[in-house]
This record gives C-alpha cells, sequence and structure tokens, in this order.
C-alpha cells in the first residue's frame, strides 16, 4: 500500500539578517495511513518548521524545497494556494501546542468549531452544531451544547486542547499533524489527553505526526520515529528500534540524559551531551553532530552514510554494532 | 535535631479580580502548610500549576509575607530578620533563565550584585569572586563581560546558579530550574546542582512538576495540591508505595521511555481544579477514584503510615474502614 504522507528531500531555508538560516536539511519520511509517527528533537532542530512546512503554514521569509512531498495523491509541493487551502483543515489538520493562543478568543467555542465545517463542506448552521456537541462529546466534554455557546478563557488549558482536538477532526481529516501538543499541560492532563488522541485515532483510523522534544511521550505513542538533529533526520525506525537500541551517538545520548525512576539510580550523574547545537547560518558540511559526539573521527567531516537494518535507518560513519 | 527552616501553618491568600465589576474572590494559593527543611536534604515540592508550590517559594524567600503562620531560620522568626541577612543565606534559582537576569548588565557584574549589595570586598575582589564562581558552575572566564541575551539558556541558567551561589548561601530554593531547559542541557543542570550541593553542603528545596526529575535529585518529597500538602514522605518511599491518590496518579502519569508500556489511564475525570473555587473537603475529592461521603464534607489530616504522611481519609484512623 501506498503511503498516506510522502516526504522526500523537504529543505526549509529562512532568511535571516545574518543570511541564510537551515532549518529543515534534507528531510525524507512517510507516514502510512491510520500510523503515529513522532518526530523528535531539541529546540531549534527543525521539527516545528518540519510540520509547518507540510502544513503549508511557513512564516513569510522561509523557502520550502522538496524532491517530493506528496499527501493523499495530492503534490503539495506543487499546488496552488487554493488547493493547499482547501486540504487543510479538512484532510489535513493541525493542532498547536497553546490552545489559548490558536483558538480566538473574541469568539465562542462553538463558532470556531462550525467555521471549519462549514468553510470546507458547507451545510447549514444547525448540521455544523450538531457535528460539534458530537465531537465534543468524542473528546470527554460533557454538556457540550452549553460549552459551545462558551469563550475559550472560559475553559481550562485541558478543556481548550480538547476543543482544539475536536476542531482537527471536524471535517474528519485522514492526517492530524499535533506540534507539542501537551507540552503547555500538567502531567496528569498530559497522560489523559495523549490518550484521547490515541482512541480517537483508532476510532476513525487517522494518521497522526506528532511533534515532540519529550521522549517519554514518543515512546509511549509512536508506531515510528524520526529523530532529528540541527534540521536533519539523523535516525528513524521503530519505536521499539530507537529506544532498545539506539544507533546514532545523539539518540544514544539524549536517552541517557532523562532520568527514569527505577532505571537511573537517584543522585547518580545523569548522561550528559557535551557543547551546544551548531549554528544553522551558513554551510553546514559533513555530520552536524561530530562537535559533540564521543565517536568522532576525521570521517565525520564529510557528510555521513545512510546505514539500514530491518526499517531502521540511522546517519552515521558507524555501522552496525 | 533542629530543622533549618520550619515552617509553620502557613498561609498565604491573595485578592484576585474577575472583571471590572465582579467582586474581588480571595484565592488561598497557600493554605495552612507545615514544613522542616532539615540540614543538608533536598526537599522536593511536587504538583501541578495553580497547586502553591510557587507561592510556597517566594514566602520561603521572603520575597511575600505570608498571611499567617510562621517561618523561622534555625529558629529566628523571618519577620524579625533583616532582608539582608536573610538574602545571605537563602537564594533562589528560578526557571525562567531569560527574565531573571538583567539583560542590561554583563555577567560578571550580576553575579557580583549580591557581594555589592552586602558590601562585601571592594569592586576588584567582587569581581574576582564572581568569575571564580563562574568558573565553579562551568563557564568560561571570557564569558565574563557578555551580556545574557548572547548566551544560550544553559548557560543562563548556570548564571543563576552563579548568582545564587557566590553569597556561600545555605539554602537554595530551586524553582522549575530545567523547566525551561532542553533534555540534554536539564542533564547538565541537574548534574550541577548535585556536585555543588556535595561541594559546598548545601540544603535545596526544589520544586518541580517533573516527578522523574524530583525522584532523582530529592531526598524528601511533599506533594502538594490546592495550596496544601498532601503527601510527605522520604523520595524512595514515595516512589516505591505512593499512598495519597493524587500522588499515585501522578506517577501514574510519568511517561517514562519505554514503548510497549502504552499510556496510562489515571482515573482522573474531567473536573480541573479551580483554586478560586476548592471543593468542599478534601481538595482532590471530585478527581479521586476512591472518594466517599467523609471526603466531601471534612479536609483530611495528615495519618502517619509508616516513614510516609497522607492527608487523606483512607489513612486515617477514623475514616479508613469506610475505605476497605
Amino acid at each position: 500500500m501506498s503511503a498516506l504522507l510522502s516526504v522526500e528531500g523537504l529543505t526549509v531555508d529562512l532568511a535571516v539578517p545574518a543570511g541564510t538560516l537551515h532549518a529543515v536539511r534534507d528531510v525524507s519520511f512517510e507516514v502510512a495511513r491510520g500510523e503515529t509517527l513522532c518526530v523528535v528533537g531539541e529546540s531549534g532542530c527543525g521539527k516545528s518548521m518540519t510540520a509547518l512546512a507540510l502544513m503549508g503554514l511557513l512564516p513569510r521569509n522561509a523557502r520550502r524545497r522538496a524532491r517530493r512531498l506528496v499527501f493523499d495523491g495530492v503534490d503539495l509541493a506543487a499546488a496552488s494556494p487554493a488547493r493547499t487551502n482547501a486540504l487543510r483543515g479538512a484532510k489535513l489538520s493541525m493542532i498547536f501546542q497553546e490552545p489559548m493562543t490558536a483558538l480566538n478568543p473574541a469568539y465562542t467555542i462553538g463558532n470556531q468549531l462550525c467555521e471549519v465545517y462549514r468553510r470546507h463542506k458547507g451545510g447549514s448552521r444547525a448540521a455544523a452544531r450538531e457535528r460539534a456537541a458530537f465531537l465534543l462529546g468524542k473528546v470527554g466534554i460533557a454538556a457540550a451544547g452549553e460549552r459551545l455557546g462558551q469563550y475559550p478563557h472560559q475553559l481550562s488549558g485541558g478543556l481548550r486542547q480538547r476543543v482544539m482536538i475536536a476542531m482537527a477532526l471536524m471535517c474528519g481529516p485522514s492526517l492530524i499533524v499535533a506540534d507539542e501538543p501537551t507540552t503547555a499541560l500538567d502531567v496528569t492532563i498530559q497522560a489523559q489527553i495523549l490518550k484521547l488522541l490515541k482512541d480517537l485515532q483508532a476510532e476513525f483510523g487517522m494518521a497522526l505526526v506528532l511533534i515532540t522534544h519529550d521522549l517519554g511521550v514518543v515512546a509511549r505513542i509512536a508506531d515510528r520515529v524520526a529523530v532529528m538533529y540541527a534540521g536533519e533526520v539523523v535516525e528513524r525506525g521503530t519505536a521499539a528500534q530507537v529506544f532498545a537500541a539506539p544507533r546514532h551517538p545523539y539518540t544514544a545520548g539524549l536517552i541517557d540524559c532523562i532520568p527514569v525512576p527505577g532505571r537511573t539510580k537517584p543522585g547518580e550523574r545523569l548522561g550528559a551531551i557535551p557543547g551546544t547545537v551548531p549554528a544553522l547560518v551558513g554551510t553546514i558540511e559533513g555530520c552536524a553532530f561530530r562537535q559533540r559526539c564521543a565517536f568522532a573521527q576525521p570521517a565525520c567531516a564529510s557528510a555521513p552514510p545512510v546505514h539500514a537494518d530491518a526499517g531502521h535507518e540511522w546517519a552515521c560513519v558507524r555501522g552496525a554494532a | 535535631m533542629s530543622a533549618l527552616m520550619q515552617v509553620e501553618g502557613v498561609h498565604r491568600a491573595f485578592s484576585v479580580s474577575r472583571g471590572l465589576f465582579a467582586r474581588k474572590r480571595t484565592l488561598h494559593a497557600v493554605n495552612g502548610i507545615d514544613l522542616e527543611i532539615e540540614k543538608g536534604e533536598v526537599l522536593g515540592i511536587v504538583g501541578e500549576s495553580g497547586c502553591g508550590k510557587s507561592t510556597l517559594a517566594r514566602i520561603l524567600l521572603g520575597l511575600i509575607p505570608a498571611s499567617a503562620g510562621r517561618i523561622a531560620l534555625s529558629g529566628t522568626d523571618l519577620r524579625g530578620l533583616d532582608r539582608r541577612v536573610l538574602a545571605a543565606r537563602v537564594q533562589p534559582v528560578f526557571q525562567d533563565p531569560y527574565g531573571s537576569l538583567n539583560p542590561r548588565k554583563r555577567i560578571a557584574s550580576i553575579v557580583a550584585l549580591p557581594l555589592a549589595v552586602h558590601g562585601m570586598g571592594d569592586r576588584t575582589e567582587q569581581r574576582r569572586r564572581a568569575i571564580e564562581m563562574l568558573e565553579r558552575v562551568g563557564l568560561p572566564a571570557r564569558l565574563a563581560d557578555n551580556y545574557p541575551g548572547q548566551l544560550s539558556g544553559g548557560q543562563r541558567q548556570r548564571v543563576a546558579i552563579a548568582r545564587a551561589l557566590v553569597m556561600r548561601p545555605e539554602i537554595v530554593i530551586c524553582d522549575e530550574p530545567t523547566s525551561a531547559l532542553d533534555v540534554s542541557v536539564q542533564s547538565q543542570i541537574l548534574n550541577l546542582l548535585m556536585d555543588l550541593r556535595q561541594e559546598f553542603g548545601l540544603t535545596y528545596v526544589f520544586i518541580s512538576h517533573n516527578l522523574a526529575v524530583v525522584e532523582h535529585i530529592a531526598t524528601r518529597v511533599a506533594v502538594m495540591y490546592l495550596g496544601r500538602v498532601v503527601e510527605l514522605a522520604p523520595a524512595a518511599e514515595i516512589f516505591a508505595r505512593p499512598r495519597h491518590p493524587y500522588t499515585q496518579a501522578l506517577l501514574a502519569s510519568v511517561l517514562t521511555p519505554e514503548p510497549g508500556k502504552g499510556l496510562p489511564d489515571t482515573h482522573l475525570g474531567l473536573a480541573f481544579p479551580d483554586p478560586l473555587d476548592p471543593p468542599p473537603g478534601c481538595g482532590f475529592n471530585p478527581r479521586c477514584a476512591y472518594a466517599r461521603a467523609v471526603c466531601r464534607e471534612r479536609v483530611p489530616a495528615f495519618s502517619e503510615d509508616g516513614p510516609a504522611k497522607a492527608a487523606c481519609h483512607a489513612y486515617d484512623p477514623t475514616f479508613g474502614k469506610e475505605f476497605a
């Protein structure tokens, strides 16, 4: 079966005062129908820019290029703005990190939910409200009819994120891109929201691209994982492959950095990755991680080869273990 | 053994406006807290947003007064203590390394400021000590004349730590010190805090919403919910056997990087706590799967259970039977 979303050689360049910032560099991945892909990395690795590039929502100073960017048979790279607009919100929807800024404070929840639906599907206001109330019920909000008349500030952060999810579901999308959907929420609420997303995904059969910095979230929700560093995907594979046997030194280092109750010993030193992320302005040569890597060798100064083992791929001079 | 810092029945209320014409409401951010901070320990305080943990931090630092109750530092009431004496002994590290450093001052003068305030040494001496401390926290001396804007988040947090330690305080109150940082930087800062504690014999109050981080660094943990401490226990104990249903839910919500484990079911429901309108009885009762009638009527007192204390009726000798 062909992939729902196929990305090959995606590049995003930003024009900044200092020159050209290479935010996303030659990124490739595929998402099958109904599957969850997590894109994980630290701040500045290009994960959010990748999400925005998929949605066609990049800032004005950005330039997107791709050898192939196909969603559900539509070539997004060549699609007109009108064609992209027709897809966005309908077949392809997005959930943002901060539901307070993503929702319009001046309109009621009901208004905003119905707008998406009527814009893409037309139909009567009553039909849209019925759909909105149905989905608010699905995301676990009781007394949906009453909530439709409320404004975003009248809801807690957790409820607002549920409304965002309902909004993303309004037109029955086949892919949802969620950029750090639970980062602004409390831990207990985060667990609830992720579970809700996973349940809805199973019920409606959508694919999910989840962008996050949190390896714990990735491990618990992903089918497949793409690890990004300095604008590139440095490792990808199934969640089991990446967590059980990380092959790229950056992935392994990142996993060692997090304290895990029951695994890391309290009070002992945690793993650390020395140094900082390189600047992505100007030309970048070779492996971008080599200055921080304990295994760096002269060969790292040129572009690292990509190794593959049963669908597990990593870009590093070091091959199979 | 007498405690380094004693917190007795501390309350803090704020008057909150809910609009131009609406009546002002009272928010009980901290609602009766008793704690003892022992010398050399790391007291972890965990809780979610709005539970009052940051308000408690500011009260301990003497930045805001308590509305009621008493805080004593080595037996002396904070109210009778000079601001500067307190600041020399208790220092903060805040969450946001972007907001807590003056963007118009150079790094060395930021770190030397506490010395200047206390009139310790001349300018050259202050600068020398500031640079010494910067190097100790892992910042090269060449950054001394940079501005905070030229530093990364992790480097700024190191500056904040150097400023806190330059006066050689006894207690450092860390309020979410790593929450704004990337994971690889977070581990560097946690390692640094653990090293410094050893080297300077520090006592930490470590406030965080991240239970995994608290488990790693704390020796004792207080769990807060809606202005109250609901569980207090040695760190190993709280993670091995959480007593309070809220602690249990919090622990279940920690997403460890273990694929195949799936997502936990917290059994918490949707009743999000509103600090302005706390429920009667136990603050947690609307979200608690075990709530009984008594939980909606009475505020639970601390019950001891082994080395732990939990404010839950299920552990109360009088009401515990109802939960069997």
